[in-house]
């Protein structure tokens, strides 16, 4: 693996310390503890209703945690200023664009928003073209298929050069040309210096992307893999593999040995 | 600045979107003259002192009704899509949010009054001190609108993603806006009947106004926060 990230050495835009959160009487995170450093993607793994998406909501300071602290840039996110979103961008398992406005007025939307608020932004007409958007960039959303507005999703956030993307099933509904260009441009962020948390059920993306790969299990980061930790390619597959099959705490500890 | 710039930005996207497919107006337009119909059928034979007594109920039923119809939609292009959390993660002002809203809301609010008011006046001889005393008119409509928006608003965006929206929202819209309804009832009382203290009159609702919005817009980010961050999040829909 060429990327050796280091989250204990670089500087942390992003740390979750003990996250629990209920809905009711039923638990769904139980104490989360998870650093991502800058310049690194943590591939965040885990079975549908595992609280993934819950945990994100969080980070993006859509709901509220019942415990712990979650920081971005040794800034509280709960505060939830103006000036900390303006550094993060989230990507949710919908487009949640305007139908009603094409792709290219989303996100200029978007950017004059920003701008408003202080904030730069990477011009529309480019972001779209480096999405594939260029051809449909002043169709209406409501016109695109679900993978064209899942890229216009992507366009939008990546416009905003944030330090922290949160990517929740970004490759949702995308071809395979889709999925090749988003894993090219996580790269290219993560290059850049952007911390990327990356959820998705598509194994092959998220390994062949992240610098660790995390499972979230039973409300709890249960195990964790680190690509630069393995000799080649094929034991980090067959250690995420196992990963994200493992269904108790003593199989997730045999596993961590071997990582 | 930061903020009046995102509100009009925000309201221009409101507007923009409303001129493409015209579903809150047109719905907003017809179910006024709707009403208007009915009052005119149930009511055209009363006598014009009678009539006087009852046009201050017409306008402002009318104002009520139209006005929880348009707040249970108003933040509907949001919620379709779930563009309200992109907007909530982004840097924008929540107080922006709101006062964008609440001009979407005012502007069809006032689209409906230029349909009931020279209506009523049409149909309604006792009607007719609303055209000759315009001035008075266009001020009181104004206010009445405002402040039935501005606290009409503050919860639409409060239930904008729960179930049952519709139900609670008229639940809670109706009684809270009560004193707005009322404070409007009597300006329009005293405008058919030339009162002398119709200003003052006009001049206290003006101040109910400013409370209400005051109020409103500072409870906006914490009653959509919270409403939010409590709940279930859900998995999109496309």
């Amino acid at each position: 693996m060429s990327y050796v990230a280091d989250p204990e050495s670089s500087i942390l835009p992003l740390e979750l310390r003990g996250i629990a959160r209920a809905f009711g009487r039923r638990s769904i995170l139980r104490g989360v503890d998870l650093r991502v450093g800058r310049g690194e993607i943590v591939g965040l793994m885990g079975a549908n209703g595992a609280g993934k998406t819950t945990l994100f909501s969080i980070i993006a300071g859509l709901l509220c945690a019942d415990g712990g602290t979650c920081r971005f840039a040794d800034t509280d996110l709960e505060a939830g200023a103006v000036a900390i979103r303006a550094r993060l961008a989230y990507v949710a398992h919908g487009p949640q664009l305007y139908p009603l406005l094409t792709a290219r007025e989303n996100l200029e939307l978007a950017a004059q928003l920003r701008d408003a608020a202080g904030a730069s932004s990477r011009e529309a007409g480019g972001m779209l073209e480096r999405l594939g958007l260029a051809a449909h960039a002043d169709r209406r959303i409501e016109a695109f298929s679900r993978g064209m507005a899942q890229r216009a999703s992507l366009a939008r956030a990546l416009a905003a050069a944030p330090e922290l993307m949160l990517l929740d099933e970004p490759l949702t509904a995308l071809d395979r040309d889709g999925q090749a260009l988003v894993a090219e441009i996580m790269r290219e962020e993560r290059d850049r210096g952007a911390g990327i948390v990356l959820c998705s059920h598509d194994l092959e993306t998220v390994l062949s992307v992240s610098d660790r790969v995390v499972l979230l299990e039973h409300g709890v980061i249960s195990g964790e893999v680190r690509a630069r930790e393995c000799v080649d390619l094929h034991e980090y597959r067959r250690l995420v593999t196992n990963l994200g099959t493992v269904v108790s705490t003593r199989r997730v500890g045999a596993v961590r040995q071997m990582a | 600045m930061s903020l009046l710039r995102q509100a009009f930005l925000l309201a221009r996207t409101d507007l923009r979107q409303e001129l493409r497919d015209f579903e809150m107006a047109v719905t907003a337009v017809f179910f006024t003259f709707t009403v208007l119909i009915m009052f005119v059928l149930a009511f055209a034979t009363l006598r014009p002192d009678a009539q006087s007594h009852a046009i201050p109920a017409f306008l402002w039923i009318t104002v009520a009704l139209t006005g929880a119809l348009t707040l249970g939609r108003v933040f509907d292009r949001e919620r379709e899509t779930d563009a309200l959390s992109a907007l909530l993660v982004a840097p924008v002002e929540r107080l922006a949010i709101y006062a964008a809203k609440l001009l979407t809301t005012m502007s069809v609010l006032l689209m409906c009054c230029i349909v009931v008011v020279p209506g009523l006046v049409v149909v309604f001889a006792g009607a007719r001190p609303l055209l000759d005393r315009w001035p008075a008119s266009l001020v009181l409509v104004f206010l009445g609108c405002l402040g039935y928006a501005g606290v009409g608003t503050l919860f639409a965006g409060g239930l904008a993603r729960g179930r049952g929206k519709n139900v609670l929202l008229s639940l809670i819209l109706y009684p809270l806006t009560m004193p707005v309804l009322l404070y409007a009832l009597v300006a329009t009382q005293r405008l058919l009947e030339n009162h002398p203290d119709l200003w003052q009159t006009l001049l206290q609702m003006a101040a109910l106004d400013v409370l209400l919005v005051v109020v409103a817009a500072l409870l906006f980010e914490s009653l959509m926060l919270e409403s939010r961050r409590y709940s279930v999040p859900r998995k999109e829909v496309s």
